[in-house]
């Protein structure tokens, strides 16, 4: 390999057939005499501006766009020469770090000599070595392209925002499992929003048989075994699921906050005492016949009861999490858009009340698809306050648009598995741990199952991974029409 | 002041470009040669394609300086032979063969190819200078795919690139008769075709004052004459053969009957493609043999591999001198 060319952050490199380098690859630019080395991903590979190759591909054609056939008597093998620059490709690689006496520093304002430098593949585990990616608690996500496995650190993603995005199909819940089981290994306590009821058998291995994380996995299924009860409630909760989700008008929320305080006064708080309370509530029949109609949807949706007994397991469950580490799994598929938005706005609200008083430390929310159940205002509550009061969540996505673009520059990891939509990727590359170009070139060549880790899990150096298998039961499958009825 | 040379310029300069008025000007001009010129042209003979199966044959070579040495140079010659027959092209290339020609063994290197190529003469020429070496190498290449064409193809058409000329460095009298013979014994027809002509009629490019005729056609320029040493074997003729605007000398062998000069270019006509009026045999022979960029390189990195020599670049004298100013050796 030679150094060709040097722009801004961007170096091109002259590579030869037998020298097998693929985007992606890091390689070291080594100058000996500078006692420096930089370190550059390939981005992109292609051929080589060779003079008058234009002529020899033309040349190879000129029978009506048959092959001429001949023979060639050519003594002194000069073909595979031709062949071997014919081949050369020039590698577009993007500068990630100078290191000088295994120190890295992110400078690339240096030139190494293109005469005298040496170029070579970096193997990952070097990277690592170099970069730091250590720690004690390691979670393997998989192997490398170089086979070598890529391991992070679970405190990479502690008090962190995390993106998952990709295609469908791709892996993205895959890796959330990875993660998620990685996490209560390590006792954190995980909450997962689960819309396609994925992740229910997270406890099990794939021939159904118990796993290890089997008692620690506690799946909650709203109106089922998730219910809550009016006295669990806080009024600025309630009032929220009110006016957010089901879109209370200002006036009415103000009449509802007096018929709470009423029946609280009278420790009547249940469902059936705030029926009977609006019903013979002195206001505008306009304020009542909204007040009624909320009601109602919050009566329909299940997730309400006036048997405190029934209500208590979101609770134990966080408290058994707290002490053991554990995942809480948000059962919501089956569940309609309205009660969807009442379970998060509840739960969301609940956790901020237990992590505000100490009674968590701090959870991990997996938020699947998140714009079907998150209100507006709640986007910057989560990468802002939420955060501060110990919220850490990973939102995973197919349609990368639905989360706001400040989101993605606030975002500290980004896993991103394959987008062929330029669309797609110019939303992601928005991104502020990386630069657009390597979004855009390696995300679109991802096979499935294969990552592009980016942020502060890699330390800021990009690394394409295969996400390991994990023994788990697969669920969420789509239905089909065409399935083997023998 | 002494004004009188640039004053004497001007006019020249002026009274010229008189004369050059309404005239074509052509980029990259030829430089004009005084040695044959024809004094008129006969009647346009025109042409029918006859379809009549008749295998096409070409020959072409090529030369390339492929570097310098502190001793000499390094050159690289390929030479190819394609023929069209059933309707396809098929090709045999030889080469590239890369020498250092040196002042030591120029001699050597060209006597011992004279001799490959005709080994019953005994005046052999003088190797040319180093400089020249490169395309006088080739020429005896071709003199040889030549030669064997023409020893091997029965009833064929055998088309030449350039003149067929004699009497010059390049082309001996002696070997150019020896190919004409063996392939007049063996019933073929050699037409040479030249792509640039300095053949002048009337102070004129004989490929340039056609008259108005549809083609394709052929016209013989008559009258011509080759101050020794220099020995036309063949008829000139100036073909076009197709519509398009280009008309290309063609040498045939004298000794060839008129009428089978004729039936020869119609088969032609018939037989292969004449896109721009050029025969697409010999443009493929062109092509083939033709070093690109790349192929130098190429040879470059064999040379360096093989050789172990180190590619350095000379110093620019011109740029070292002139900065700016300077245009570079490449363009003096």
């Amino acid at each position: 390999m030679k150094l060709y060319k040097k722009e801004g952050n961007i170096v091109q490199i002259l590579s030869f057939p037998n020298e097998n380098v693929e985007k992606g690859d890091y390689l070291l630019i080594e100058d000996a005499d500078a006692g420096k080395a930089l370190i550059a991903q390939v981005i992109d590979v292609q051929f080589a501006n060779i003079p008058g190759i234009l002529e020899e591909l033309l040349r190879g054609l000129p029978d009506g766009g048959e092959l001429i056939q001949g023979e060639d008597f050519d003594p002194l093998e000069i073909a595979p020469h031709i062949t071997y620059i014919q081949d050369a490709s020039l590698l577009i690689c993007k500068i990630r770090a100078t290191a000088e006496n295994e120190n890295l520093s992110p400078s690339s304002s240096w030139l190494p000599s293109r005469s005298q430098s040496t170029i070579r593949k970096l193997p990952i585990p070097m990277l690592l070595k170099l970069a730091r990616v250590d720690g004690k608690l390691p979670i393997q996500l998989g192997a490398t392209k170089d086979a070598s496995p890529l391991t992070i650190d679970a405190s990479a993603l502690d008090g962190k925002l995390n993106i998952i995005t990709g295609k469908k199909e791709t892996g993205k819940s895959h890796l959330s499992k990875l993660l998620i089981s990685s996490l209560v290994g390590y006792k954190a306590t995980v909450i997962v929003f689960d819309l396609n009821g994925e992740y229910l058998s997270l406890g099990m291995t794939a021939d159904g048989k118990r796993n290890a994380y089997y008692d620690k996995i506690h799946v909650l299924t709203p109106s089922q075994n998730f219910r809550i009860s009016l006295k669990q409630l806080n009024l600025h909760v309630l009032l929220d699921i009110l006016i957010h989700a089901l879109h209370l008008p200002g006036t009415s929320a103000r009449e509802f906050r007096r018929i709470w305080q009423s029946l609280k006064e009278r420790d009547m708080l249940n469902m059936h005492e705030l029926g009977e309370a609006i019903r013979n509530w002195h206001c505008n029949q306009h304020v009542k016949d909204a007040l009624f109609s909320r009601y109602y949807a919050l009566v329909n949706s299940g997730f309400f009861t006036d048997n405190v007994a029934e209500a208590t397991l979101l609770e134990e469950c966080l408290l058994k999490a707290k002490e053991q580490g554990g995942a809480i799994i948000i059962n919501l598929r089956n569940t309609s858009m309205i009660d969807r938005q009442i379970v998060v706005e509840y739960l969301l609200g609940k956790l901020v009340e237990l992590l505000t008083s100490w009674k968590l430390k701090a959870v991990f929310l997996f938020a699947e698809e998140a714009h079907l159940y998150l209100r507006e205002t709640y986007w910057d509550d989560i990468v802002t306050r939420m955060r501060h009061f110990g919220i850490f969540t990973t939102f995973i996505t197919n349609q990368p648009d639905t989360i706001r673009e400040n989101i993605y520059r606030q975002a500290d990891n980004i896993f991103l598995f394959n987008f062929t939509n330029e669309h797609d990727l110019e939303v992601v590359s928005r991104a502020a741990r990386v630069d657009a170009e390597t979004v855009k070139s390696i995300a679109k060549d991802l096979p499935p199952h294969h990552c592009l880790v980016l942020g502060k899990v890699v330390k800021d150096f990009p690394m394409v991974v295969k996400v390991k298998a994990l023994d788990v039961k697969t669920m969420g499958e789509t239905r089909l029409f065409f399935t083997d009825t023998n | 002041m002494e004004t009188a040379l640039p004053q004497r310029l001007i006019q020249l300069s002026l009274q010229s470009l008189k004369n050059v008025q309404n005239n074509n000007i052509q980029l990259n001009q030829q430089t004009i040669q005084q040695g044959i010129h024809a004094t008129q042209f006969l009647q346009p003979i025109p042409l029918k394609p006859k379809q009549e199966p008749t295998i096409v044959a070409a020959v072409d070579t090529s030369s390339i300086k492929i570097g310098e040495t502190s001793t000499g140079i390094l050159i690289a010659i390929r030479g190819a032979n394609i023929w069209k027959q059933n309707r396809s092209y098929r090709y045999i290339r030889l080469g590239p063969f890369i020498l250092h020609i040196t002042e030591e063994n120029k001699k050597e290197v060209y006597n011992t190819l004279q001799n490959a190529l005709n080994p019953s003469s005994e005046n052999h020429q003088n190797p040319p200078n180093i400089q020249q070496m490169p395309t006088r190498l080739a020429s005896l290449l071709e003199r040889w795919l030549q030669k064997m064409l023409s020893k091997t193809l029965n009833n064929s058409l055998i088309l030449f690139d350039g003149s067929l000329t004699s009497g010059t460095p390049d082309t001996p009298t002696k070997t150019m008769k020896e190919i004409l013979e063996t392939a007049r014994k063996r019933e073929n027809t050699v037409l040479a075709f030249s792509k640039m002509t300095n053949l002048r009629l009337n102070g004129h490019i004989i490929t340039e004052i056609l008259p108005n005729h549809k083609p394709p056609y052929m016209i013989e320029a008559v009258g011509l004459r080759a101050k020794p040493p220099i020995v036309l074997f063949g008829d000139i003729y100036i073909a076009k053969l197709s519509k398009a605007n280009y008309a290309f000398r063609l040498d045939i062998d004298k000794e060839t009957p008129i009428a089978q000069r004729i039936e020869a270019v119609e088969r032609l006509l018939g037989n292969d493609l004449l896109a721009q009026g050029y025969p697409e045999t010999l443009r493929l022979a062109h092509i083939l043999c033709t070093f690109t960029a790349n192929e130098v390189i190429a040879m470059q990195h064999f040379i360096t591999r093989k050789c172990g020599v180190k590619i350095i670049n000379r110093p620019d004298m011109h740029r070292l001198l002139f900065g700016v100013f300077g245009k570079g050796e490449g363009n003096p």
